[in-house]
């Protein structure tokens, strides 16, 4: 037994140091200084989404909106690794990519993979100049966590697609310029479902956004009448919809680095009590210390996945088990902050109340946290399944 | 950052497996709360197991070896050996257990005649463990180590050059190693009997009460493998105080579920759950338990 030099190392190493820092330094050069009040409006505030526009042309000036992409695709071709960084420095910086982090994630490269050539030629370059809004048109009324029970109807007639029905919880919808649109073509539950990409200014769809506690203008409704698509905007085969959004789904198991924003969140908070000469008593430093054993937890778990995927393999229900990890440590960070800085939540800190909007959604959007515990149950203790 | 385990520590994990197979069912017959085994502690220490930081392996391999042991339903005394021991001195011998001085009212783990006891306090002390030092605490002892008293400490101790952060550093990495792969050996143990035992015509591992607890069970556990490793390779003291908080709260809330979902079997010397459950029991009141664990933890981190 002797030791081959190359061992377990939770650290950043040089050249991805250098990456967060050119991403760190991007960010300092480039927020305008009323950044933190301003952000928190929201990713999905019209003022951020306007911003973004700009933001994310620079970014791309610097090669810096899609740097995972592959190099044939214009990207740098980085690995997983510097992904989750650029995640996890915009998202603790409160997004300044807006909703456009959803293009270089997951729309752009499902587009890569299945999208036609005109389709292609249509909406990758809005993407990489930084230009692009989308929304996500999965979730409605009847389904939520059982979205395969979706019924929003594509009916073909002809070259055309006429659809009818609601989506509900849709980011971004207000302002987005393309709809990532789930829809039923048949009744076979997972086979029935076809992706249409459609222009938000088609007629006939209706948006209304819903007041809500994360923000402005994140979430709406989105109503669907007799709205015509040409057959050219279905995204893959009828049917295809299921495997497609699987594949969208893969580089986003982890999805958006909470435990990041949530121990930068907890720093902060801390920060401000050290600051009032609060943070001497012993039940406040508890609880503090409690918190980050969650978020690193959440964090440590979460990099754990992104091995596998660094070494090529396939991720799977681990994955849930570190999203679960976030959950905790989002709820705790959220509950410290309520507990002993209530002021931060009335005015007094806006990045700690844009964590704070942010977090409470840790546990239901993209995937509710009782899903992520079934699959655990079933798929990383291997349990018998529940009956249906 | 590179979470990959080195081919070293994957051979060593796999010799540890192969090594421990016959002890991976645990032979209860005539065990009392705590299951052991000289066969099985002569047989790691030939093997080298204890030594692997000591070969410079470093305390991550330590860590991986603390951590694999503690599944086992033996209680094997690995954490102070493979971790402590050989920051003190590599020339000493395997049995050691750890005390924190001024706490002789607390049972020691694996105190026996001919160990070296290692005393943290100010400074780091150690003797060697006579008869006249023990006070046998019979069966009355509900963990599952073999545990005793010391009956105090002796006048002339060994005084170490390393300073007593530093080994508490170390002994939470261990505590919190040790904690993960008691987890995991306590939670398939549990996932063995629910996906068996049937109730109302269903396996009781069926009902989503009992499901959504295990897969909180199996968060923690994981989370508590990850932040021990973590620990083990920074080598920074607030890392280390964190898994030690972690372990400690993951065994609190995970231990009551687990013996729980076993019903009256749980509470039988006939099942094995208690031999991890009742040592996560002991281990949860180490350096001062979560509260002081806590306290180093934002100390190191926040001043
Ligand atoms: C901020 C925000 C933004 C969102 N953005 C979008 C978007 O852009 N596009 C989009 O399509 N959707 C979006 N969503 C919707 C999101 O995908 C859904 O909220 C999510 O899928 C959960 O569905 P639901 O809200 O209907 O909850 P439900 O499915 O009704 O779940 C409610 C509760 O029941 C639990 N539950 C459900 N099924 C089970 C089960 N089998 N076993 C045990 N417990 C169960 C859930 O875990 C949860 O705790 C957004 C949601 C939020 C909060």
């Amino acid at each position: 037994m002797d030791n081959q030099g190359h061992a377990m190392d939770f650290a950043w190493d040089d050249a991805q140091l250098a990456f967060r820092e050119s991403l760190t330094g991007f960010l300092a050069a480039h927020l305008p200084q009323d950044w933190e009040a301003f952000s928190q409006a929201g990713p999905a505030s019209a003022a951020l989404t306007e911003y973004a526009r700009g933001f994310c042309g620079a970014l791309a000036g610097e090669g810096l909106l899609f740097p995972h992409w592959p190099t044939e695709a214009g990207g740098k071709g980085l690995g997983p690794w510097e992904q989750q960084s650029l995640a996890e420095v915009m998202w603790a910086a409160g997004e300044p990519r807006g909703g456009q982090y959803m293009n270089v994630n997951w729309i752009g490269p499902t587009l890569l993979r299945y999208g036609s050539t005109a389709q292609q030629a249509r909406y990758l370059p809005p993407i990489t100049e930084g230009k692009a809004l989308w929304c996500q048109g999965f979730s409605e009324p009847g389904s939520g966590s059982d979205l395969a029970s979706l019924r929003t109807s594509a009916v073909r007639e002809g070259d055309t697609y006429r659809v009818n029905g609601q989506k509900i919880w849709t980011s971004y919808a207000g302002l987005a310029d393309t709809c990532f649109l789930l829809t039923r073509t048949s009744e076979d539950k997972k086979r029935g479902i076809t992706i249409l990409l459609v222009p938000m200014d088609t007629p006939g769809i209706t948006v209304r956004q819903i007041p809500s506690l994360i923000g402005a203008g994140d979430i709406h409704e989105v109503f669907f009448d007799d709205v015509i698509v040409p057959a050219g905007q279905r995204l893959g085969e009828e049917g295809q919809a299921w495997e497609i959004v699987g594949f969208s789904l893969t580089n986003e198991r982890l999805g958006i680095p909470r435990f990041h924003l949530a121990r930068a969140a907890l720093d902060r908070g801390v920060a401000m009590l050290q600051a009032r000469d609060a943070f001497a008593r012993e039940a406040v430093r508890i609880e503090a210390a409690r918190c980050a054993g969650l978020c690193e937890a959440a964090r440590n778990a979460s990099y754990a996945i992104i091995q596998t995927r660094v070494e090529g393999g396939k991720v799977g229900s681990e994955a849930s088990s570190a999203r679960y990890a976030t959950v905790m440590a989002e709820r705790a960070v959220c509950e410290f902050v309520a507990e002993f800085l209530p002021e931060a939540l009335a005015g007094a800190s806006p990045y700690l109340m844009m964590h704070h909007q942010r977090g409470i959604v840790a546990g239901i959007a993209a995937g509710a946290a009782e899903i992520q515990l079934n699959i655990i149950a079933s798929d990383v203790l291997g349990l018998p399944r529940e009956p249906r | 950052m590179d979470l990959a385990l080195t081919d070293d520590q994957r051979e060593i994990l796999a010799a540890i497996d192969a090594l421990t197979r016959p002890y991976a069912a645990a032979n209860l017959h005539g065990a009392g709360f705590a299951l052991t085994s000289g066969a099985l502690d002569a047989e790691l220490a030939e093997g080298g197991f204890l030594d692997v930081m000591a070969m410079g392996l470093g305390e991550v391999t330590a860590a991986l070896v603390v951590e694999r042991l503690a599944r086992l339903p033996y209680a094997v005394e690995a954490q102070a050996a493979a971790l402590v021991r050989p920051a003190l001195d590599a020339a000493m011998p395997c049995g050691v257990c750890l005390v924190e001085e001024g706490m002789l009212h607390r049972p020691v783990r694996y105190l026996t005649a001919g160990v070296t006891v290692i005393v943290v306090g100010d400074v780091v002390r150690s003797f060697a463990a006579g008869p006249e030092h023990i006070r046998d605490a019979g069966d009355e002892v509900l963990f599952a180590y073999p545990m005793a008293y010391l009956t105090g400490l002796p006048g002339a101790m060994q005084t170490h050059a390393i300073g007593a952060d530093e080994v508490r550093r170390l002994w939470r990495v261990g505590l919190a190693a040790e904690s993960a792969g008691l987890l995991a050996g306590a939670l398939a143990s549990t996932v063995a009997h629910v996906s068996e035992r049937k109730q109302f015509s269903r396996p009781l591992a069926t009902f989503q009460a009992l499901r959504h607890r295990l897969a909180e069970a199996q968060v923690l556990t994981n989370g508590c493998y990850w932040l021990a490793l973590k620990a083990a390779a920074s080598g920074d003291a607030g890392d280390a105080a964190l898994a030690a908080l972690y372990a400690q709260d993951a065994a609190r809330r995970a231990v009551y579920d687990l013996h729980q979902f076993l019903g009256a079997m749980g509470m039988t010397l006939e099942h094995p759950l208690h031999l991890w459950t009742y040592r996560l029991k002991a281990l949860s009141s180490e350096l001062g338990g979560r509260g002081e664990n806590a306290l180093a933890a934002a100390d190191a981190i926040w001043g």
